[in-house]
């Protein structure tokens, strides 16, 4: 029952808490995080939205929550907020869900199955926004040095990061539940 | 059937992207053509700011009280080199006293008012950073409620990291010169040599891999060396003139062998910023 649930308030409060929480990350640990030329990028945001639909696909039929909708509202926070530049992440977001919400189908979501699942959205959000930002010229960067520089050292810290928090995550939504 | 709802996806697909491009220009030419981003932007950024402040507050005070911990560990080193660089300094800071009454009460006999020098600093504190690996962007707590306007330039510590990219009414978006993009980091410097001739130019952009800031196109005769102090001309624009930018490290040709390219360290640690300068001028 989504519409009785605590999730209904919860889920957009966790949302917005890892979606400012991002840029916090990047701001303390910037000196760690950008090591020119590589850097990490914090995606909390998107592991939080990941959960949210790999939880959802857990439970069935009963808490079908409207995650795109709110991927939407996520994404156009984050393009106004942190870039200045709208229409990238208000549109990256909603296809990772979609994504996510398509791999659920095929593969039961577990731990270790939803790091693979993380893996390509990252991967996905990471792709996205370089060819997005390669468009309109914010970066000049090449392709190859994308994969080694921006694309690895991401995928290693979120990776990490999903590690230590699904567990915690998945506590949060079944109190919230 | 199938086919139909095939064609319906694709559909999707095409008009979300004509959507996201068109977006995206729109966006692109406000933020370089116009001083301020529609009002809506504005209200939302400012919205976003405060919740903002609420929650950089725990992590920016952990990060805070890390670093001081591993800065109290070498502390006693430090201080004895500062007390000799504190003597040296009252000697400097009583000289530019008397320099600048001086060149105040000159200004007032040749009736200038305002000259390219002449700025007040606005501090600032970084709220947050952008988590993207393309912009490197922080949005400071100061607004245009505080004067702040689009292309002034940011300083941190010594030197010029920046210039402000977007206003909003109680923040904005400060684009660092280690940023990349087209319009980034073009501010016009000066170099004097040792042997007392300036040099004129503007810099050109960022290596990531040495961490120095470029500046091509030179056609100076000029010999440039090592350690040659860079600051901004005041040329064009709203930049005052005087802001330290960094010293010269390496001058090289350029890529086409034509003119010189210089590379310039920074005269501030990138990297971690807390608290901001802005240097507002009248207009």
């Amino acid at each position: 029952m989504y519409r009785l649930s605590k999730l209904r308030f919860g889920f957009p409060i966790g949302l917005f808490l890892l979606l400012l929480l991002d840029g916090s990350i990047s701001q303390s640990f910037s000196v760690q995080l950008f090591r020119y030329p590589s850097a990490m990028v914090s995606h909390l945001v998107v592991l939080w939205l990941v959960c949210g639909a790999i939880f959802e696909a857990d439970q069935g039929e009963a808490y079908p929550m409207p995650l795109a909708v709110w991927a939407a509202i996520a994404g156009a926070v984050f393009d106004l907020y942190y870039t200045g530049i709208f229409g990238v992440y208000v549109f990256v977001f909603p296809v990772v869900i979609y994504v996510t919400r398509r791999l659920v189908l095929y593969i039961r979501p577990n731990f270790l199955s939803g790091l693979l699942i993380y893996f390509i959205d990252i991967t996905i959000v990471e792709a996205l926004g370089y060819l997005a930002s390669r468009a309109i010229h914010l970066t000049t960067m090449s392709g190859s040095s994308f994969l080694v520089n921006t694309l690895g050292p991401t995928l290693a810290f979120n990776l990490a990061m999903f590690v230590i928090l699904y567990f915690p995550i998945r506590w949060v939504y079944n109190w919230l539940k | 059937m199938q086919k139909f709802s095939f064609n319906r996806r694709l559909v999707i697909i095409i008009v979300c992207l004509i959507v996201s491009f068109a977006l995206m220009t729109v966006s692109v030419t406000i933020r370089n053509k116009k001083s301020t981003p529609p009002l809506i932007q504005q209200f939302g950024n400012d919205i976003v700011g405060l919740v903002d402040r609420v929650v950089a507050l725990p992590t920016n005070g952990l990060s805070s009280s890390v670093s001081s911990i591993s800065e109290l560990l070498n502390t006693y080193q430090e201080n004895q080199q500062l007390k000799q660089q504190v003597s040296e300094l009252a000697q400097t800071k009583v000289r530019d006293q008397t320099l600048a009454k001086e060149n105040k009460q000159l200004k007032k006999e040749l009736k200038l008012n305002a000259s390219l020098t002449d700025y007040t600093a606005v501090s600032a504190a970084v709220i947050t950073r952008t988590p993207s690996s393309w912009q490197n962007q922080v949005v400071i707590n100061k607004g245009a409620a505080a004067g702040v306007q689009k292309n002034m330039p940011v300083m941190s510590g010594s030197g010029l990291i920046g210039r402000i990219a977007e206003v909003n009414k109680t923040n904005s978006k400060v684009e660092l010169i280690t940023d990349n993009n087209d319009s980034a980091n073009r501010f016009a410097v000066q170099i004097t040599t040792k042997s007392g001739t300036t040099v004129n130019g503007v810099l050109s952009g960022y290596k990531s891999t040495t961490g120095q800031i470029t500046m091509d196109n030179i056609t100076t005769k000029a010999k440039l060396s090592k350690g040659d102090k860079v600051v901004t001309s005041g040329l064009g624009g709203v930049t005052p003139k005087g802001l330290y930018v960094g010293t010269v490290a390496k001058a090289s040709g350029s890529d086409y062998g034509l003119a010189t390219k210089l590379y310039i360290t920074p005269a501030t640690d990138l990297s971690s910023l807390n608290v901001v300068t802005v240097a507002v001028t009248k207009q």
